[in-house]
């Protein structure tokens, strides 16, 4: 008996073309169920899903679709009087939503709706001794903070208020045999993590410290037969780590290493005919989530129907022209 | 159904109240679920407990969860009130059917930290959650910050101690050291009931790092305990590249422990606890000019003898450990992953090693060793002015426990201590390859195939192109 691959296989009959109109009609009909038993489910995470869902939108030139001032009202009055920013009225803040609300005003052009220099007060007391940093008040460390403080304060153009040094060497610390990164020093590398810490090193023009060859190796071995990636050995393709694996090889300069029609057929596979939007894998349900990193892959791949994105940010590379930040990508 | 507001607050508030007396009735609860129930069907509470388990009817969930989500919201806005009671029961709710909401979590360390709830009981919350959501980000990161606590509980107790410690305060101490074992032992089993449940469990792997790391920090016994209790779980999930990351964790952590020896950098914890007298300042090896060793530095080459060995041992199971599983499951991806970190570690120890040795200039002697392990093979670590330490495994001829001859020292110099050694066999890095060419031969499965390319790929550019 054979092993079974850990993969999916691909209808004929999948999607096979990008279905715009129906992501765009998906997106902007999903913010308006807010009775729904689902939406509270979500809360906790609500600024995420609004940044998920007006990238997209931007992605696909739909933003106008989306009601500005609503949001912009919405997020100041997420700022707390720490100055860091909360998923939703109520909630408490963090930095993985004040990144979001950063990122989100930024596609609005109107960071000045938040009082940034208590946005940075709030990031700079969160840098520990070590260069890491807790995600809010209660101290967990993960370097996905550290990549939301970064790119943050590189959207505020305000990275010379903590000690960079530091924190470069935490993320450094983290780094695995195989190329990759963890969470923490000693965690299991992670495509999800890799992302954060890639994207880091690029904001902070530390890329010269990453293996790149090893990292793209490992990086490629996530390709599935299916064109699918996974995030780590032996896990099930998915389009949100297509994403992270992708943007994660652009930053290091090895994205011809995958072979990129298979990892575009597999994508476009995951969408939802009917209802738009895109699912994990080709059947499941659609999300924002997913439909936002869909995009922003096939982005990457180069269609055209798409505007460019930004392989670090995640965000439309006009804005970041915009708002004046080119990060650093190895040739 | 449509029940009006009042409606929904009475029911909504006797369930909570369900959920709290059937904790009270059965504070042994070990695992959480929703029933399957479209509609209430008869006139009874929707929350069920059979034996130790607690279920919650799936009509009431639609209620239950928005209102006690936006009961807190409201307080938390300060526009409603609530009893400390209350926001310990509303917390809970919540928290099991949606333990990722960070708010809730943030309340209740707000209750423990003014001594409303306990730490055990958060722990225990968080146990169940796993038990439905065993990925649970929020849920560990809680745990995190509990266990912290309970840390900072013991050091604070630790520390004010006085120098002449009464009966009473040494009873105390043991009592808080045996709390922290418990602690740490029940926190295994939290991660391996959620390992079980959801495979690969970054979030449930990477905890029980931390918990090592924090809890048991140079505690080479736990290290040990870890990975012979971890052997079978990996042999029974050889797909769970998480659990096997986890074992690679525990190889390093120990061969960086147990190199930590009086012959190389003097580990002062370890050298009291084993050197035969532990008031005498510590001496290198290499320090005596000339002539006979002391007792103090015999002791100490005995010890770094017995560190090499027990690294070797280590590594040397790892990798037969590794073999026999690639053999008997083939085509498993993680199981080349974990050859390829195996490797590397035995690799750069080696390495190391070379280094200490050529810098250890007057230190020559030889160590030889055995282990009483299964598949026992003597052991010859060799290190001289010539060259490097050396190390040659006996009866595993196969094996990758062997070092590149050319960074031998003539055997013509070097003392042994006994005889039937034998000289060190062929350099280890093609012994890998030929695992690799009587894995392909006569292998059928295309997958199998292509991970046993891809390590000798890896080793012949990776690998080789290291120092």
């Amino acid at each position: 008996m054979g092993t079974q691959v850990k993969d999916v296989i691909i209808k004929p009959d999948a999607p096979s073309s990008l279905l715009l109109d129906k992501h765009a009609d998906y997106i902007a009909a999903y913010g308006s169920k807010k009775d729904d038993y689902e939406y509270t489910l979500s809360e906790y995470l609500r600024m995420s899903g609004i940044y998920w869902g007006l990238t997209v939108m931007d992605l696909m030139a739909e933003l106008p679709r989306m009601n500005r001032q609503e949001i912009i009202d919405f997020i100041k009055a997420c700022q707390h009087e720490c100055g860091g920013l909360s998923a939703s009225i109520g909630h408490d803040p963090h930095l993985l939503y004040t990144l979001s609300a950063v990122q989100i005003l930024c596609l609005y052009d109107s960071v000045d709706a938040l009082d940034v220099d208590k946005v940075v007060e709030y990031i700079k007391g969160l840098q520990q001794e070590d260069g890491s940093f807790a995600g809010d008040k209660w101290g967990e460390i993960d370097t996905r903070f550290s990549f939301c403080a970064v790119a943050t304060l590189a959207l505020l153009g305000k990275m010379d208020k903590i000690n960079v040094d530091k924190a470069v060497e935490f993320i450094l610390s983290c780094m695995n045999f195989d190329g990759g990164f963890g969470c923490r020093p000693g965690s299991e590398s992670h495509a999800g993590q890799i992302y954060c810490c890639a994207g880091f090193l690029s904001l902070t023009g530390q890329l010269h410290q990453v293996n790149a060859d090893l990292l793209g190796w490992w990086l490629c071995e996530r390709q599935l037969p299916s064109g699918g990636l996974n995030g780590r050995p032996e896990k099930l393709p998915d389009v949100c780590y297509s994403w992270w694996v992708l943007a994660s090889l652009k930053i290091i300069g090895r994205i011809h290493w995958i072979d990129k029609a298979k990892l575009r057929s597999f994508i476009l596979a995951c969408q939802d005919e009917e209802t738009g939007g895109f699912a994990d894998r080709p059947g499941d349900m659609v999300d924002p989530f997913h439909t936002l990193f869909g995009i922003a892959g096939l982005s990457l791949l180069g269609d055209e129907q798409i505007k460019p994105v930004n392989p670090v940010l995640c965000m439309p590379e006009d804005v970041l022209q915009r708002v004046r930040l080119q990060p650093d990508i190895l040739s | 159904m449509a029940e009006s507001e009042e409606e929904v607050d009475v029911l909504v508030q006797r369930v909570v109240k369900d959920i709290t007396n059937a904790f009270k009735r059965n504070p042994n609860i070990d695992e959480i679920g929703v029933i399957p129930c479209p509609e209430a069907r008869y006139n009874r509470s929707p929350i069920v407990l059979l034996e130790n388990k607690l279920g919650v009817e799936s009509w009431c969930v639609k209620f239950l969860l928005p209102y006690v989500h936006n009961k807190l919201l409201l307080y938390r806005q300060r526009k409603h009130w609530l009893e400390r009671e209350a926001l310990a029961d509303i917390t809970c709710t919540l928290l099991l059917l949606n333990p990722d909401f960070t708010t809730a979590w943030n309340v209740r360390k707000e209750l423990l930290q003014c001594g409303v709830l306990n730490p055990e009981k958060d722990l225990y919350l968080g146990q169940l959650a796993l038990t439905k959501f065993p990925k649970s980000p929020e849920t560990w990161i809680h745990r995190r910050w509990v266990l912290q606590q309970i840390l900072r509980q013991s050091s604070v107790a630790g520390r004010s101690k006085k120098p002449q410690q009464s009966e009473a305060d040494a009873e105390r101490s043991q009592q808080l050291s045996e709390h922290l074992a418990r602690t740490l032992h029940q926190e295994m089993k939290v991660c391996s009931d959620a390992a079980c449940r959801y495979p690969s469990n970054y979030n449930a792997w990477s905890h029980r790092i931390w918990v090592l790391q924090h809890m048991a920090h140079g505690n080479v016994k736990v290290f040990h305990d870890e990975l012979s209790s971890m052997r079978l779980w990996v042999s029974m999930h050889v797909s769970d590249h998480s659990g096997f990351h986890y074992r690679q964790f525990l190889l390093k952590e120990l061969i960086t422990e147990v190199s930590q020896t009086p012959a190389s950098t003097s580990s002062p914890q370890q050298r009291c606890s084993t050197a035969p007298s532990s008031s005498s300042p510590p001496h290198h090896s290499h320090s005596q000019a000339n002539g006979e060793l002391s007792e103090a530095e015999a002791a100490a080459e005995e010890e770094w003898q017995l560190s090499v060995n027990t690294v070797l041992q280590l590594l040397h199971q790892e990798m037969e450990l590794c073999s026999d599983l690639i053999q008997s499951f083939p085509g498993h991806e993680t199981l080349w992953s974990h050859r390829r970190h195996v490797f590397y570690l035995w690799h750069h120890w080696r390495r190391d090693q070379q280094q200490l040795c050529s810098t250890n200039q007057e230190s020559s002697s030889p160590v030889l060793g055995s282990n009483g392990g299964p598949g026992p093979h003597t052991l010859n670590a060799q290190s001289s002015a010539g060259g490097g330490g050396s190390v040659n495994g006996q009866g595993c001829a196969a094996e990758a426990m062997e070092v590149d001859r050319a960074s031998l020292p003539d055997p013509r110099d070097s003392k042994r201590l006994k005889t039937g050694v034998l000289l060190p066999s062929p350099p280890a890095l093609p012994s890998e390859p030929s695992f690799v060419s009587g894995v392909l031969d006569g292998c059928c499965n295309p997958e199998q195939r292509r991970f046993a390319l891809a390590y000798k790929k890896w080793l012949d550019t990776v690998i080789s192109q290291q120092p």
